[in-house]
């Protein structure tokens, strides 16, 4: 079975209207996600676009067609362990336990409760959808914001163009815990995406699963909403987001990037982007190669 | 206390639903002499306005789809155009 026969054949859990904006990667992202875990599910998540998008209800209606719960952002993983831990007693091992959070909820501020639940191996799947910021309340930077991105706490004037700092990689952060699943995957690589979800969901019955994915945001960043699949694409093509899993046998890397296209072409038309200097763009693109560099070598056999 | 079917409640009141069809300025047109069924569409499309049958016959609803776009720019064989709402249809 293909992955799009499975898209096809499996039905939409949450809501047909949320008020997720046009051509939104998070929104994508939920939808998959929940279209391959289905109503069997108890889903938890934070507050962030998602949350307001209306996937966790609004005034005694629920958003999607299974039970959900908008946790604190800073307790998504300890939350659902505790779920995940009734569920194993009452004898329903075989409900899904879901977490889809932003990247905020993920490595800042919910970065101990994850850290916290990726450590115990507790039995759950973990989605973070990366958006690079505090998208719902209006683009605050993030941890893993990338350099030279306007966002409305680093905004380009005369003191400072951009956020100054490097992003924090989230997905090798949590590789080093000893889980069961990490992987990295993006909205442009559909295939990659579902397969990597249900390999999740599988390894979320033995432990601690995590999924790290792209999801391009054009409110935030400014693009026009029919290119978000794009600047996906040209992210992982830039190698800026390359694909790769872990599992208990070790690292591999599944977009095998031969002849990646310069960091300069992947910021090309964002305008979060429009200030980056030449300096800032040679440093982005030592740190891409860095990272992939890191990854390589993991991947070694 | 009756046997509850979810250890879980579920929204009492049902699923929230918002008239995003309403948000739409372009409207994306499937021409089906250029599709080929490959349902490429269908997965990217953020909102799941894009159903498909067991035929694997394709189809775009328009109850809530916003009007993005990316199905027409993603369509490999650019078989989806997007006309202005309003117009004649």
């Amino acid at each position: 079975m293909s992955y799009i026969d499975v898209l096809r054949e499996s039905k939409n859990v949450m809501t047909p209207g949320s008020s997720a904006c046009q051509g939104c990667g998070g929104e994508l992202v939920t939808r998959r996600v929940m279209q391959i875990a289905g109503p069997n599910s108890v889903y938890a998540v934070p507050p962030g676009c998602m949350a307001g998008a209306g996937t966790v209800g609004w005034n005694y209606k629920s958003g999607i067609h299974a039970p959900i719960h908008i946790t604190l952002l800073d307790n998504t993983a300890a939350f659902l362990t505790g779920v995940s831990e009734m569920y194993q007693r009452k004898g329903r091992a075989d409900v899904n336990m879901v977490a889809i959070a932003g990247d905020g909820a993920s490595a800042d501020c919910g970065f101990q409760s994850l850290s916290g639940a990726a450590e115990r191996n507790s039995k759950m799947l973990y989605v973070c959808y990366d958006n690079e910021g505090y998208m719902n309340t209006g683009f605050q930077r993030s941890s893993t914001t990338s350099l030279g991105s306007r966002t409305s706490t680093t905004p380009i004037g005369s003191a400072i163009n951009g956020k100054e700092q490097q992003q924090k990689y989230l997905p090798l952060i949590m590789a080093m815990h000893n889980l069961e699943y990490c992987a990295t995957a993006s909205i442009s690589n559909m295939a990659d995406l579902v397969k990597k979800i249900e390999k999740g969901l599988e390894a979320s019955k033995k432990g601690f699963a995590y999924v790290h994915i792209f999801a391009s945001c054009p409110t935030g960043w400014g693009y026009a909403p029919q290119e978000s699949i794009d600047v996906a694409r040209r992210a992982v093509k830039s190698n800026a987001f390359p694909l790769w899993e872990k599992t208990r046998d070790g690292f591999k890397i599944n977009y095998d990037n031969k002849k990646p296209i310069p960091v300069s072409e992947f910021v090309k038309g964002i305008t979060k982007y429009k200030t980056l200097t030449e300096e800032n763009i040679a440093s982005m693109q030592r740190n891409v190669d860095s990272v992939y560099a890191t990854l390589k070598k993991l991947a070694a056999e | 206390m009756s046997e509850r079917k979810h250890i879980t409640p579920i929204g009492d009141d049902g699923v929230y639903v918002l008239d995003t069809g309403s948000w739409r300025v372009f409207r994306p047109v499937m021409n089906k002499e250029k599709c080929i069924e490959c349902g490429i569409c269908l997965t990217y499309c953020p909102v799941s306005s894009i159903v498909g049958d067991e035929n694997k016959v394709y189809t775009i609803t328009y109850d809530y789809c916003k009007g993005c776009g990316i199905c027409a720019v993603e369509c490999p064989h650019k078989a989806i155009d997007m006309v202005p709402e309003g117009g004649t249809k």
